[in-house]
């Protein structure tokens, strides 16, 4: 595949509605730059993203998958988001006891007045997938 | 109380079959789940009504066809129907109280009946067994009374039960002890005072060689699951890692239809998200140069435990099922280790511990979802 001078991550991104999706859309109405690595997926809350949705796109190949929600405490459905974070530990145990790399999912509270933080929270993102290179599971036909 | 069961000229079997008729007759009891010896040499769980077919149950038939809490789910539903027993082994409970917790089964009108559990046989070993004489009974009783592993080097126990860190049944209700037990002493048992008062068993005191003999089990047993898992998880961070390890996987879904805590009847992975066009498979493939047939064996893997490995009780009904005979079994003792770890979880251990990922703190893994 591509040496990592011309690799570009491809980072796939579950953004709750109420806040990180919006967020999002600030960071554009606001016309932050930020790496156009990222393909955005709304859910109407980070607690509706099953592990399926984050696992599938590592084995297609993705090189990294993000989680966003809202703030603990600021969930729109009071509690979806601390049951998002049991489950992102249960999947980072999973990742790393599979010889997987936990390091591709991401997890990140970015609130709908938080556009600056989202544009960011990317652009570390896909300097960090970056940094990790290319998914092996990218060429992993057998997965 | 503590009582004991009478055993006459050494037949263990027998006195268990009495007891179990008894609780039948007396009516304490409407129906007992135990296996039933049938045509062919099978050992064959089923629910028992009539007291004389307890001639032909054999709870101490060294084989686990079914972890009995999928039956029990079946059988109790949200409310049991009447006053069933169920003879089940620790990790068939350990199962069930997963299962009630999942709001599968309930322990309401139910009578958990356990016994010591030496291990058991896959099911072709153990029809081999049957073939010898005396159906390896005696020598099964005598394992479990010297503390040693039942099996013998052409038929060895299966590979969880030689792991398995969890042989006495603790939580049932009547728990019978065959661990150090010598028969001309009758048969240790645990039950309800007002049971026992019922059927007609004064208290007697406990025996003291089966909590020896059952330390010895347990520290051969800790042995080979370190060892085991050791080397699963060896396997898992070489190169290739889990993939590798699942490559024989035909995606046949047995593992998850043995599975007593796999309860959706609704599985994603049998669902038509899977049924995929052809021109799908033909994108995908060329997105790769390749791509395995079927696909998604690994995806279900993983989903699967994401979805129940902080419940697994270590049964290993899904090695035994696998037609590949990849470890399943071990590799989700494995990663179900250290996902139960990290929520400080022991599947089956109480019906008081909240499932780990239905309930939450506010104030816990703070720093996850904040940046480095």
């Amino acid at each position: 595949m591509s040496d990592n001078g011309n690799f570009e991550p491809r980072i796939v991104a579950f953004l709750c509605n109420w806040c990180t999706y919006t967020g999002a859309d600030l960071a554009g109405t606001s016309r932050l730059q930020y790496p156009p690595n990222v393909r955005i997926i709304r859910t109407m809350c980070s607690s509706a993203v099953d592990p399926v949705y984050v696992l599938k796109p590592l084995m297609e190949g993705a090189d990294g998958v993000l989680i966003g929600g809202c703030h603990p405490g600021d969930c729109h459905y009071q509690t979806g988001n601390y049951k998002t974070r049991r489950r992102y530990v249960a999947l980072h145990e999973i990742l790393k006891a599979s010889g997987l790399d936990e390091r591709r999912v991401w997890l990140r509270w970015i609130s709908a007045s938080e556009g600056q933080k989202f544009a960011s929270t990317i652009g570390e993102m896909v300097a960090a997938m970056r940094e990790l290179g290319p998914n092996p599971t990218r060429e992993n036909w057998a997965v | 109380m503590k009582t004991t069961i009478p055993v006459e000229d050494g037949d263990v079997l027998a006195a268990i079959r009495a007891f179990l008729g008894r609780l039948l007759e007396s009516g304490a009891l409407e129906a007992i789940y135990v296996p039933l010896e049938a045509a062919g040499g099978a050992a064959v769980p089923a629910l028992v009504t009539d007291p004389a077919r307890m001639a032909q149950a054999n709870p101490l038939a060294p084989v686990m066809p079914i972890n009995g809490a999928r039956a029990v789910s079946a059988l109790t539903g949200k409310k049991a129907p009447g006053r069933v027993g169920a003879v089940l082994r620790s990790c068939e409970i350990r199962a069930l109280i997963e299962l009630v917790k999942l709001q599968q089964a309930t322990l309401e009108g139910l009578t958990m009946i356990g016994l010591d559990c030496p291990g058991t046989f896959e099911v072709p070993r153990y029809m081999e067994r049957q073939g010898q004489a005396g159906g390896g009974l005696g020598d099964y009783l005598a394992a479990a009374r010297e503390g040693r592993d039942p099996g013998s080097d052409g038929l060895t126990l299966r590979t969880a039960c030689q792991m398995c860190l969890h042989p006495a049944a603790d939580q049932a209700a009547i728990r019978f002890e065959l661990f150090g037990l010598d028969p001309t002493q009758g048969i240790p048992v645990d039950i309800p005072d007002a049971l026992a008062e019922q059927l007609g068993y004064s208290a007697a005191s406990a025996d003291g060689a089966r909590q020896a003999v059952l330390e010895k089990v347990l520290a051969a047993h800790r042995a080979k699951r370190d060892g085991a898992l050791a080397a699963v998880r060896a396997q898992m961070n070489a190169n290739g890692g889990l993939p590798s390890l699942f490559n024989a996987c035909i995606r046949c879904h047995n593992c998850m239809t043995a599975c007593p805590i796999c309860y959706c009847k609704t599985c994603l992975f049998r669902s038509a998200s899977f049924d995929h066009k052809p021109d799908h498979y033909l994108s995908a493939a060329q997105r790769k140069g390749a791509l395995r047939m079927l696909s998604d064996a690994l995806l279900f893997q993983l989903t699967r435990m994401n979805h129940m490995s902080a419940s697994c009780v270590g049964c290993g009904m899904c090695t035994s099922t696998c037609p590949s005979e990849i470890p399943v079994g071990m590799i989700f003792s494995a990663v179900g280790e250290q996902v139960q770890a990290a929520f400080g979880y022991e599947p089956g251990r109480s019906l008081e511990d909240p499932l780990p990922l239905v309930t939450f703190q506010a104030n816990e893994w703070t720093e996850v979802g904040e940046a480095k």
